[in-house]
């Protein structure tokens, strides 16, 4: 089958959404299939200029295509008769963000009339949509809430599951991902100075920005930690990624709400790691079940301190937690060939 | 600098429509630059052509320091700084309006939408920049229809130090997607009327019409298996490189072609002459007759002769050869060259 993934391009602006649609297209031709990419670029500022975007895309014409595969806004408006949803976004700022008051559709009628114009495309869209799935619970219940249209979750799998083998702990809790003030490392770092002096935390992953990065080494340099917290922080290659979690005796991921169960998560889960995170971390508690695969702590330094000391001292418990931990997420059976069975079901 | 190529493109469909592009996309990589390559979807034909163009003018590729625009309608995208690598009208409603290519009747619809196209193509291209056309067909082309000047700037291919002379062997190669309009066919019934032991192999994928049937069918009814090898399939460019390193001469001749063709200018990189048709069309822009190549009437016999003198002569094949290879350069067909024209 010729299978044409359809994802929006931000230009010259590469992240998730995109490797996501790379390893789609992948998988899709393992699986035996032709797949190629189509990008169309979004630009939502100003906002008033949404509305012509979205119709860009509906004027567009495909030919020689068997299935349409359509990741986000507004590139899922595309018209095709064999289109499934595979939903990671919808234009947010027309639905809860704007609720939560941080939207960029103007104020007043002006808004209001873009509002309505991208709920009804969307509308439209998805009526016309075989099969819709998302790629969280929270997307499928907001598209629930506001929407109307009901969708099956579909987790997207680790793409380099082959990296995550698991190795011999050495002696450290690792804190990977990208590096920001929703991501909380800042409390881990924290947390170090209550934590037994024997327990070592490596940090390492993506600034978003060097204030980000400032802040980590500030707090270290405050509290005098040199000797047992270890920031590395920039891109790293995903043979020393790995590399860290396969080393590491634990794995700390406390993300403020997040959508989803988390690739670092699904990483460390993968490599046979216990996890550590917090009572708000949203998706992650998917995989992290208190004193069972890991330790659900508050999202304060002390609590934190208590995981940390909890987690180094009883070793032999980490390391079941770790390979429960595991079993949880194999269990799943979230894999790359049953994705793609089931977005061509 | 931020550079978004943007193109037309049809899925799943490969071609030198593409090559254009990510040969570019490489080497602008290459000198440092940032960039994006933008395919969108363009289905031909008269339905929908107008709202379709109205989807490219929509697209906002404000971030781009500059767009380069190939494949239509992809010039009409609106930027401050757009510069167009024009390889081709939609034809139909061009130069095929009157062949039996146009597709749709000449009445007062059809000649009502032309008249937009040639209206809204010419705006736009007073917009760019600077416009760059792949050859100088094209180019009068565009003079002709939209009263528009042009540079010629021709596509070079991907890495032509791959390409080298290693002797000179009995066979003549033509390498190409196998199509009617390629004439192979003609190639193969001139092995009827050769008079020296030259020999003859078409290498390329079919697409799948039966011509390369057809071309299987010739071989055996004119009984030249022993002359002819058909190699019915896409060949790795390795082995592409090595035969165009070892042959006497490669052959090239598709009717009425707008450029030149990668299969000639590899031959070139390679120091070979290339044997053509005189209603070759841009080949002959690369091409002159007796100087590095043989350029002569598209029948059998005449590329008989042609075959056979190329046999015959070694030294003068390796005298058109040379004079191929500095062809190229003379013509300033190469990256470094295109790159900085489609920058300046």
């Amino acid at each position: 089958m010729k299978i044409l993934i359809v994802n929006n391009m931000a230009p010259f602006v590469w992240g998730g959404a995109e490797e996501l649609a790379v390893h789609l297209q992948r998988n899709l031709i393992l699986a035996g299939h032709q797949a190629e990419v189509l990008r169309i670029p979004f630009q939502w500022e100003p906002a008033n200029q949404i509305p012509s975007q979205m119709m860009l895309v509906r004027a567009m014409e495909l030919s020689n295509v068997d299935r349409v595969i359509a990741l986000k806004f507004p590139a899922y408006l595309i018209r095709h008769p064999h289109k499934t949803l595979w939903l990671l976004h919808q234009y947010r700022q027309a639905y809860d963000l704007l609720d939560a008051g941080q939207s960029n559709l103007p104020v007043g009628e002006e808004g209001e009339q873009i509002r309505r114009a991208i709920v009804a495309a969307d509308g439209e869209s998805f009526k016309e949509t075989r099969r819709i799935f998302t790629n969280s619970d929270v997307t499928r219940k907001r598209l629930a809430q506001y929407n109307g249209f009901k969708a099956t979750v579909l987790l997207p799998p680790l793409n380099d599951p082959e990296f995550f083998s698991g190795e011999d702990p050495q002696n450290y809790i690792f804190a990977g991902g990208r590096v920001n003030e929703m991501k909380r490392q800042h409390l881990l770092v924290e947390a170090m100075v209550h934590a037994p002096k024997t327990t070592q935390l490596v940090v390492a992953g993506p600034p978003d920005s060097p204030e980000d990065a400032a802040r980590l080494h500030a707090l270290v340099e405050k509290f005098g930690l040199q000797d047992r917290v270890t920031l590395d922080l920039r891109f790293l290659p995903r043979q020393v990624y790995s590399a860290y979690v396969n080393g590491a005796s634990a794995v700390a991921y406390l993300p403020f709400d997040e959508d989803s169960l988390g690739y670092v998560a699904m990483e460390a889960a993968t490599a046979g790691k216990a996890l550590i995170t917090t009572t708000d971390s949203g998706g992650i508690l998917g995989l992290v079940k208190h004193e069972s695969t890991g330790w659900v702590a508050e999202p304060t330094p002390p609590a934190l301190a208590d995981a940390l000391a909890k987690l180094c001292n009883n070793k032999p418990q980490t390391r079941e937690w770790g390979t429960a931990a595991r079993a949880l997420w194999l269990g799943m059976g979230i894999t790359w060939p049953k994705t793609v069975e089931a977005l061509l079901s | 600098m931020k550079v978004a190529l943007v193109s037309s493109f049809v899925p799943f469909v490969n071609g030198g429509y593409r090559n254009i592009v990510e040969w570019l996309e490489h080497y602008l990589l290459e000198h440092g630059h940032q960039v994006e390559r933008v395919y969108l979807p363009h289905v031909d034909g008269p339905e929908n052509l107008l709202t379709q163009m109205s989807a490219y003018r929509w697209v906002d590729l404000g971030a781009a320091d500059r767009v380069i625009c190939f494949r239509p309608p992809a010039h009409v995208i609106e930027h401050s700084c757009k510069v167009l690598w024009f390889i081709h009208h939609i034809r139909p409603f061009y130069d095929l309006w009157d062949s039996p290519y146009r597709g749709f009747p000449d009445d007062v619809r059809h000649r009502a939408l032309r008249d937009i196209l040639h209206s809204t193509d010419t705006a736009a291209m007073q917009e760019a920049k600077s416009i760059f056309t792949n050859s100088q067909i094209v180019g009068r082309r565009l003079k002709k229809f939209n009263g528009i000047d042009s540079e010629v700037l021709y596509p070079p291919v991907f890495q032509s130090e791959r390409f080298s002379c290693r002797g000179f062997n009995d066979e003549v190669v033509y390498i190409c997607r196998l199509e009617h309009h390629k004439r192979q066919h003609l190639l193969i019934e001139a092995m009827r009327y050769t008079k020296t032991p030259v020999r003859l192999r078409v290498c390329g994928s079919g697409s799948g019409n039966g011509y390369s049937r057809e071309l299987q069918l010739l071989v055996v009814k004119h009984n030249l298996k022993d002359k002819v090898v058909i190699e019915d399939n896409w060949i790795t460019e390795e082995h592409k490189v090595n035969l165009l390193a070892h042959c006497l001469a490669a052959a090239y001749l598709p009717v009425d072609e707008d450029s030149y063709g990668y299969p000639s200018l590899e031959a070139f990189h390679s120091a070979k002459p290339v044997l053509t048709a005189t209603d070759s069309g841009g080949v002959l822009e690369l091409v002159q007759h007796e100087k590095n190549g043989l350029v002569c009437s598209p029948t059998p016999l005449a590329l008989a002769q042609a075959l056979d003198r190329l046999y015959e002569d070694r030294a003068d094949c390796q005298r058109m050869g040379n004079t191929a290879s500095t062809s190229v350069d003379a013509l300033g067909i190469s990256w470094p060259h295109a790159v900085n024209r489609l920058l300046a």
